[in-house]
């Protein structure tokens, strides 16, 4: 569908991007800088960026993924001017008010772990459950062969397992 | 799809939405027990990325694109007044640049002026109107026939200036004396108005010949021009009566100019 429109019909469709998507736009970038501050820097710009280009969108179905991709570069950017750590995230805990004090610390727990993967396991992890993007959009996204993506979503979830003690129905399947 | 396949794509991508992922699922007890433990730990999961989200989000990025939005637009209506503004600038300096005096003297001015430099008329000299006729035998001399002779000449005579034939004269304007010089065979060419080290001058072609001012001033360049105009359409037509425009009468004050100062003359 295309998003090619008058000014006030653009405006109209770029709230309703940012409205439908700041909010897994917000996690996405929080995972891969670890601040609040700078993920909310990052989509902003990422909006932004997306305002000034949204003529070059030509599919509303692929908006996710093109926010996603001028996200990644957004960050890149900022990673090549200021060398932003990306793994060993200790700054995880975000205070959830709806959550419940079980909940609040089994949720602190596994983001702890999730902050300890290495980004190249976070990364596709975060994408697929935040995003609910496949093996082969996530390739897509970050430039890999899905059968490499595959592997490194297998371990991720191997190592989260591993860490916090949960059983692993994958057990027996050591190497893709 | 075997179950190794299936517990591979389980722990690789627990939803799935691949035809065999399902089929086996349906047939495989264990591989369906595995799939319900592994929607719980993706459950766990969500939750656990599902880090809160800051308070008006989406609005503050909203006020971001429209205040970007705003300033663009006011970048571009300062950057289209700003063309306008250059634009306007320009005329007005082109306009400016044509109106202003050049500042290379001619070369017929250039002649004109070395000659009056060599050939100083005193205040004495030029004290009081000199008579109408004496002006119009002098232009009679060099071949010009005047009906009419503007007001106000104090000085009049025969030089040359390089290889060319003049009427020099003496026309103060306000109190400024104006050398002015009538070419009688320099070709008319375009009008010049210049100006350098303090001498305002202007060419200005006018019937077989060229009329050249040159002053401390430019103010009286105007009227002596149309005063000349006027004459010598009165001389092209021979006999037409001009009554009104040229009456003889002396200027004031014309004893206690510095000639020697202000203007060069023969």
């Amino acid at each position: 569908m295309p998003v090619n429109s008058p000014m006030s019909s653009r405006q109209h469709q770029f709230e309703a991007l940012v409205r439908g998507h700041s909010t897994d736009l917000y996690r996405y970038a929080y995972w891969l800088c670890g601040q609040d501050a700078l993920a909310q820097d990052l989509v902003q710009d990422t909006f932004l960026r997306a305002w000034r280009a949204l003529d070059k969108l030509r599919e509303v179905g692929a908006v996710k993924a093109w926010l996603i991709t001028i996200l990644r570069r957004e960050h890149a950017r900022l990673f090549e001017r200021k060398a932003m750590p990306s793994d060993d995230i200790d700054d995880f805990d975000l205070p959830d008010p709806q959550a419940t004090p079980e909940h609040r610390t089994e949720e602190s727990a596994l983001r702890a772990a999730i902050g300890r993967l290495e980004a190249k396991y976070r990364e596709p992890l975060v994408l697929q459950v935040i995003g609910g993007f496949s093996c082969a959009e996530i390739a897509d996204q970050l430039g890999l062969g899905e059968a490499a993506v595959m592997t490194q979503l297998f371990r991720a979830r191997q190592k989260l397992k591993g860490q916090l003690g949960f059983e692993d129905q994958s057990a027996g399947v050591s190497e893709l | 799809m075997n179950c190794l396949e299936f517990r591979r794509r389980l722990g690789s991508e627990p939803a799935s939405t691949l035809d065999s992922f399902i089929a086996h699922r349906a047939e495989c007890f264990g591989c369906a027990a595995a799939h319900s433990r592994a929607d719980e730990f993706e459950a766990r999961l969500r939750r656990a990325v599902s880090v809160a989200v800051p308070v008006n989000l989406a609005d503050r990025i909203l006020l971001a694109q429209t205040t970007e939005l705003r300033q663009g637009l006011r970048k571009r209506r300062r950057g289209f007044s700003t063309l306008i503004l250059a634009a306007a600038a320009s005329i007005v300096v082109a306009v400016l640049a044509l109106q202003r005096p050049s500042q290379q003297m001619p070369a017929l001015a250039a002649m004109v002026d070395a000659h009056l430099h060599k050939h100083v008329v005193t205040a004495s000299e030029a004290q009081s109107e000199v008579a109408r006729q004496d002006v119009i035998d002098t232009f009679a001399q060099r071949g010009v026939s005047l009906a009419a002779v503007p007001d106000g000449v104090n000085f009049v005579h025969k030089c040359p200036a390089g290889p060319y034939k003049t009427v020099h004269m003496v026309m103060p304007q306000e109190g400024i004396p104006v050398s002015v010089v009538y070419v009688v065979d320099a070709p008319p060419q375009s009008r010049v108005e210049f100006s350098r080290d303090g001498t305002y001058g202007r060419e200005v072609p006018m019937g077989k010949g060229t009329l050249v001012m040159l002053a401390a001033s430019s103010n009286g360049f105007d009227s002596i021009e149309n005063a000349w105009k006027s004459a010598m359409d009165a001389g092209v037509a021979q006999n037409r009566e001009v009554k009104t425009l040229f009456a003889a009468k002396s200027l004031p004050g014309a004893a206690s100019w510095d000639w020697r100062t202000r203007v060069a003359a023969p």
